[in-house]
């Protein structure tokens, strides 16, 4: 009897040690305890009922989605959809520099003809202002992609006069470099090299005129090279700029340091 | 579609060199170059009531509570670009309920949370809390039930809980600055760490991002003291002014110095990119850059600021002066956004041609959406100053613990 009165004075004593300490909490600390609990215990709520059903399937997205993208409406039809009636095109244009651009980047989206081929028939567009969207001549381009000029370049016939679209290799072989690497062969043209011919340092062979990547064209390989025309001992006209080969940049190939095609630049 | 694809055609025309074909429409528009703004406006405002908070300045009591509510009015509506641009904003809040924690941009959420719930509603809460029991208990009708939930239950008026209440809101301001500092800094890093994209990779970035926030708060807080006083019919507190407008200077110093840096150390790297930069600056972005952003936007109304200090004037001209360079500083920092935003995909990734943005008027990218987003704060600023006044003359005084205790 005894010990179970010290007990329950001891646990009153502890309760009330605690309301003391709860009680100390100053009242705002309690309000905005509960009202973080509520917040916090709504987020789960609303995560558990407005997650949608599918989300988490694949990744951290809602699967769903991805059907939802899929039943949107379909415009192109694909180069696949284009082979299987128009194979013969297919063929010329899988072996012409054309081979990756798109049958439906000139047509335009196409799935309607897949659809109802009398009903919509794709656009050709056959109007010289079309093709100079990629081949007119810009500096910014790569070297050896084809550009023209578009005031010089036969006007006012249109391309596909001369070019087939689906295999549009020239007419005829190009006779100069310029035809192809025309920023180099501009660049040169306003330098000390221009008189030079572009073989005077490249050997190319003829077959580069028709397959440039299948047969590159040699370019020099040593200093000895540009040399024959500037060394002190060269056999060349005088105005021409001289240097000691044994002394002038020892380790270094000349193009290291002068660009070739505009040699005056460092 | 096809209408699109007209579009694009005459775009294709005014490029500039060479770029990829993706690279002729951008990805990101007008409602992106508001996010970042709207978020600095928040930013700003926030810090300078901290400033007030913490170092006590007393000149700039009358804009302590205004600036609280300003920054949370922007912040409600600071996410709202963002969800608009995912075009579907009637699902947004679905990236609410499934947090991601390894996504840089999905650190919007968290940030955003931490900022809204802990930093600015708490402070707000604690700084009214004494107003809002009092109104509970003045008002009559909707209002005081309004203002009875307001105050969550907590009623007490003591000294002791009053003075816990300036404790507790001097913490949270305390935090509350490198939380302001992380959510703009973090605006500046999710465009600074875009590493292929040299206009905006720079570690500058958060740390100039900022700066201009800062800038353009206090412009803000300017521009919204100047018109509520006078819609208020109220007297200019000329002190407050003048030192808005010094720290406004000192801000512009400031950003103006660190863009400067960044310029020049771009120019002084001279990496492979600086010739389109170069080129960008001085064709597309010439008239946002260096005519609104740097002249018209930091220069103008630096000159404006130190005139003020460097000479006396008369009050009205100050104030002329003073509204004059918050006005530009606006233009100037919303001009930065478009100019960080929208320059970042002008130029190819290439670096041999520049294409070229059109501002749309309709669609929920256009500019009457990008309007309605950035008039949206100051209806609701509206809405919240009507329930929590934020004049000084509207701040009501508690009887001391003791005279309620006689009652």
């Amino acid at each position: 009897m005894k010990y179970k009165g010290k007990l329950f004075r001891a646990s009153k004593e502890a309760t009330g040690d605690l309301n003391a300490k709860v009680g100390k909490i100053p009242q705002q600390l309690k309000s905005l305890f509960v009202l973080f609990l509520v917040l916090i215990s709504l987020f789960f709520l609303l995560r558990h009922f407005f997650t949608p059903d599918t989300f988490g399937k694949y990744g951290h997205y809602r699967a769903a989605a991805i059907d939802s993208i899929m039943s949107q409406p379909l415009r192109y039809a694909g180069a696949q959809l284009c082979m299987e009636c128009h194979d013969d095109i297919y063929a010329l244009k899988i072996e012409s520099y054309h081979r990756d651009v798109s049958c439906e980047g000139c047509h335009g989206p196409a799935i309607a003809h897949t659809e109802d081929p009398s009903e919509f028939v794709p656009p050709a567009p056959r109007e010289r202002g079309y093709c100079p969207l990629c081949h007119e001549y810009n500096p910014s381009r790569p070297t050896g992609f084809p550009q023209i000029d578009l005031t010089s370049h036969n006007p006012p016939k249109p391309c596909i006069d001369c070019h087939d679209p689906h295999d549009p290799k020239p007419p005829h072989t190009p006779e100069q470099c310029s035809a192809c690497h025309a920023e180099i062969y501009r660049t040169k043209a306003v330098s000390h090299h221009a008189p030079l011919l572009c073989t005077r340092c490249h050997e190319a062979p003829e077959a580069h005129k028709d397959q440039p990547r299948m047969h590159l064209p040699s370019k020099p390989t040593s200093r000895t090279f540009c040399g024959e025309c500037h060394a002190m001992e060269a056999d060349s006209p005088k105005d021409i700029p001289r240097i000691m080969m044994s002394d002038h940049g020892i380790g270094y190939v000349c193009w290291q340091c002068h660009y070739p095609h505009y040699p005056e630049v460092r | 579609m096809e209408d699109h694809f007209e579009e694009l055609l005459l775009n294709l025309k005014q490029v500039v060199g060479f770029i990829f074909p993706n690279e002729i429409e951008l990805h990101w528009g007008l409602l992106i170059v508001v996010y970042p703004y709207v978020t600095g406006l928040v930013a700003g405002a926030f810090i300078l009531a901290s400033l007030e908070r913490i170092f006590n300045i007393e000149e700039l009591k009358p804009t302590y509570r205004l600036s609280l509510i300003t920054a949370l009015a922007f912040l409600f509506v600071a996410p709202l670009p963002l969800l608009s641009h995912l075009g579907h904003p009637e699902l947004s809040f679905e990236i609410f309920l499934t947090p991601h924690l390894q996504s840089a941009m999905a650190m919007f959420g968290f940030v955003y949370i931490w900022y809204l719930m802990v930093v600015l509603l708490l402070e707000i809460w604690f700084d009214y809390r004494k107003d809002l029991v009092v109104w509970s208990r003045n008002e009559t009708g909707l209002k005081k039930y309004m203002y009875k939930i307001l105050t969550l239950g907590a009623t007490d008026l003591s000294d002791r809980a009053l003075r816990f209440d300036k404790k507790a809101g001097k913490f949270i301001t305390i935090i509350g600055i490198p939380s302001a500092f992380i959510l703009h800094g973090y605006v500046g890093f999710i465009f600074g760490s875009v590493k292929a994209n040299p206009w905006w990779s720079s570690v500058l970035m958060p740390i100039v991002f900022l700066f201009s926030a800062i800038v353009s708060g206090i412009a803000i807080m300017i521009l919204i003291y100047g018109f509520t006083t006078l819609i208020r019919w109220k007297k200019f507190q000329m002190g407050c002014l003048d030192k808005l407008g010094s720290y406004l200077m000192y801000a512009i110093i400031l950003d103006l110095s660190l863009e400067l840096l960044d310029f020049i150390h771009r120019l002084y790297e001279s990496e492979e990119s600086i010739k389109i930069i170069s080129q960008m600056v001085s064709s597309r972005l010439f008239l946002s850059l260096v005519i609104i952003q740097l002249i018209l936007g930091s220069i103008l109304p630096l000159v404006g600021l130190v005139l003020v200090r460097v000479r006396p004037l008369p009050d009205e001209l100050r104030r002329l002066i003073y509204f004059g360079s918050a006005i530009l500083v606006q233009v100037g920092i919303f001009s930065t956004r478009w100019n960080v935003v929208v320059g970042g995909q002008l130029f190819s990734k290439s670096f041999r041609g520049l294409t070229i943005y059109k501002v749309q008027v309709l669609g929920i990218e256009g500019l009457l959406m990008s309007i309605g987003l950035l008039l949206l704060p100051f209806v609701i600023l509206w809405a919240l100053i009507k329930i929590i006044p934020p004049w000084p003359e509207a701040e009501t005084v508690v009887p001391s613990a003791a005279a309620e205790r006689k009652e």
